[in-house]
């Protein structure tokens, strides 16, 4: 027993340091006030930064828009890396090209893509807007509209997370037997009732990786954002890592922001528990309908 | 002795042993006070870093390699930061916050100075440089160094906000804003142009920058004058001007697209011969000179009212090793020598006024005139700690406004509350 500890003792120590110290960190920052006020000075302040968080309208505003952006970009990222890694599973001509191509968008950086999405998307110079003017269509303010902007940024986040979700499935695909499939094929299953049956099911774990991977990092999402919006127009695409960044790095209101991000952090805690226990529980009644 | 008789033994009398031995030992104290009195940096000389983003760094390095072959005792090693403003703040902060930043001058943005003087991280300069540093200055440069009583900054070049406009368009510049949005409107009617008026709407800095400048035209202010603490967003004058630039996006004067639009933005569109004018920072006229330009030779230049200071400056960190040193590279590249190397050869304009009024640099630079009446009044971005919050309340609001359907009555009572908040926060500490 003492053995077994003392060898788990590096890694605990690199979780420890990694996220368990840091995490404390701001649990204690968050009970300080810190900021150019204090001259960077942290002060107790009684948890007024709570009070200040539960209250800010600004955070739920920006909580309420991440988790849109999160649950769009996450649907949508996950039907078509389904799509995607159902094609590159099947024989292709030049297949390791094709899947080469295919990943390449997550090869680039995101501030670079961002970029590239704000020029594609400009009013009125972008190839966008140039295609809508030689279909005979006005111009339109991709980036200028509070009602629909948000709708542009997750086209841009799909556009580059996808290839990553259809590599996690392709390596879900190519762990399913081929025999399975033969088996239901011969018995006369039809390509639709091949997928609902078999190839879904078996991919559920890779799904569920696949979701709780992009979920994180979308609700983290920051520097497309950043660059494609800069949280605008009227705010309507500002995240909650924006506003953490802002409070941090613009206001020098160090113990706010730390709040910010914990606020953050149970929310995603929250979600991810929400997604395992949904996951649970499916998997709970489909066993009771198999044994009824 | 067995070294000694070794020594012997090739050659090494004992006398001569002695005899070397002192010889050696007044060799070395001749070094030591030879050092000594040629102060600190004769053996080693002494390295001011400085951090800047990489334009800056870029045009002054000619200038710095020959500071550097001039100088065998002060050496200046400058660092190229990233180009966006945001960025280098971003860089420059990290290394403060770990304490002990290897940078001695920093190449700063003007709203900059509170904050980080109230965060304790730079040194005072009136102790190293007099308290005649800014002697010398355009009125307008001289704004925005001195905070809290002491002189944090001197500014390497001076920047403002300008009305670019179409000399093939129109006769003359117009006299004031008012004038501007009628001959944007005619134009635009008369099938002329598809724009009239570009500008920065993004959410993001450049938009309060925008604010500002109407705003002084309408006669507002940002705070009460002389104090601080109290926002006068809410004031008629602050509403009509906000009104102002939401009505120039509902008539179509400026287009929609305003909403998403930063510097570059507005460069290119009114670049492209699609605006009849468009506000923007010096730096655009060279630009818009250059081969590619759909509007070159056909742009004029004119200063409406108070236009928002936008210089930069370098700032000594706290807990520089070599204070005297930096504050003499400091002198040097604010300077005007350099700053007259800077105009010709970039068109950076200068803060003294004797170079804005020197008639061989207004022969070369066609646009030194228009800079030297600009600075004579600039408008200056509250000069507090909390700037950064309370431009983005302002910026919040604004782009609200301007996209949405609120009035400028609502956006501005919302704006003054959410400043008022901020700044009573701050009022137990002030």
């Amino acid at each position: 027993m003492p053995i077994t500890l003392l060898l788990l003792l590096p890694a605990l120590a690199l979780v420890g340091g990694v996220f368990l110290w840091p995490l404390l960190r701001y649990g204690w920052l968050s009970l300080q006030a810190s900021s150019v006020l204090t001259g960077l000075v942290p002060v107790p302040n009684g948890g007024a930064n709570w009070q200040r968080l539960l209250a800010d309208a600004r955070f739920w505003q920006d909580a309420a828009q991440t988790l849109r952006f999160a649950g769009l970009s996450l649907a949508l990222e996950l039907l078509l890396g389904l799509a995607f890694a159902l094609l590159l599973h099947r024989p292709l001509p030049r297949r390791g090209l094709v899947r080469a191509l295919v990943l390449l968008p997550w090869a680039l950086p995101t501030t670079v893509m961002a970029l590239g999405w704000r020029w594609i998307l400009n009013d009125p110079f972008g190839p966008l807007n140039g295609v809508l003017r030689s279909a005979g269509l006005p111009a339109y303010g991709f980036l200028s509209e509070p009602a629909t902007t948000w709708v542009f940024t997750v086209l841009a986040d799909v556009w580059k997370t996808t290839p990553f979700v259809a590599l996690l499935l392709l390596a879900g695909l190519q762990a399913i037997p081929a025999e399975l499939e033969e088996a239901l094929r011969l018995e006369g299953a039809g390509p639709w009732q091949r997928l609902r049956r078999l190839t879904l099911p078996l991919l559920a774990p890779y799904l569920l990786l696949a979701a709780l991977f992009r979920l994180a990092q979308a609700l983290g999402v920051f520097d497309l954002i950043q660059v494609l919006t800069g949280g605008g127009p009227a705010s309507s695409t500002e995240s909650l890592a924006l506003y953490a960044y802002l409070n941090a790095m613009r206001f020098l209101d160090f113990g706010y922001a730390a709040t910010v991000m914990l606020g953050m952090f149970a929310l995603l805690l929250a979600l991810s528990a929400l997604v395992l226990l949904v996951q649970g529980l499916r998997q709970r009644l489909q066993q009771a309908r198999g044994l009824s | 002795m067995p070294a000694g008789s070794q020594l012997s033994r090739i050659g090494f009398g004992g006398r001569r042993l002695r005899a070397l031995t002192a010889f050696l030992c007044t060799l070395a104290l001749l070094a030591c006070c030879g050092a000594g009195l040629a102060g600190l940096g004769s053996a080693r000389p002494v390295e001011v870093s400085v951090l800047m983003p990489a334009p800056f760094a870029d045009a002054t390095a000619p200038l710095v390699a020959a500071f550097n072959r001039e100088h065998r005792d002060l050496q200046i090693a400058v660092t190229r930061g990233p180009l966006d403003t945001e960025a280098l703040s971003d860089l420059a902060i990290s290394s403060l916050l770990l304490g002990d930043t290897p940078y001695d001058l920093l190449l700063m943005d003007v709203t900059w100075t509170p904050k980080y003087a109230a965060a304790g991280w730079l040194e005072p300069l009136e102790p190293l440089l007099g308290d005649h540093a800014m002697e010398g200055m355009a009125p307008g440069a001289q704004l925005g160094n001195a905070f809290g009583g002491h002189l944090w900054r001197l500014p390497l070049l001076a920047d403002m906000g300008l009305i670019y406009w179409r000399t093939d368009l129109m006769a003359a510049a117009p006299r004031n804003l008012q004038e501007l949005q009628a001959t944007a409107a005619d134009l635009q009617r008369r099938g002329v142009v598809p724009w009239g008026y570009v500008w920065q709407g993004r959410q993001y800095e450049g938009l309060s920058c925008v604010f500002l400048e109407v705003l002084r035209d309408f006669g507002g202010d940002w705070l009460r004058p002389g104090d601080s603490r109290e926002a006068e967003l809410d004031s008629p004058q602050a509403v009509a001007a906000a009104g102002w630039l939401a009505e120039l996006v509902r008539s179509g004067v400026t287009p929609a697209a305003v909403a998403n639009v930063s510097e570059s933005e507005s460069l290119q569109i009114f670049g492209a011969g699609e605006a009849a004018f468009m506000r923007n920072w010096p730096y655009a006229w060279a630009e818009l000179q250059k081969p590619g330009s759909a509007v070159a030779g056909r742009v004029g230049v004119v200063s409406l009212g108070d236009g928002t200071q936008g210089s930069w400056g370098f700032s000594m960190l706290r807990g520089s090793d070599h204070p005297q040193q930096a504050a003499a590279v400091m002198r040097w590249f604010t300077g005007e020598p350099t700053s007259r190397e800077l105009a010709l050869r970039y068109g950076y304009t200068p803060v003294w006024q004797s170079l804005l009024d020197d008639a061989t640099l207004q022969a070369q630079l066609p646009l030194l005139p228009v800079l030297r009446q600009a600075l004579e009044r600039t408008a200056l971005r509250p000069l507090t700690p909390l700037y950064a919050q309370l431009s983005d309340v302002v910026q919040r609001q604004l782009s609200a406004l301007i996209t949405g359907a609120d009035s400028a009555q609502t956006a501005m009572a919302e704006a003054q509350r959410q400043s008022e908040l901020i700044l009573r926060a701050a009022a137990p500490a002030a």
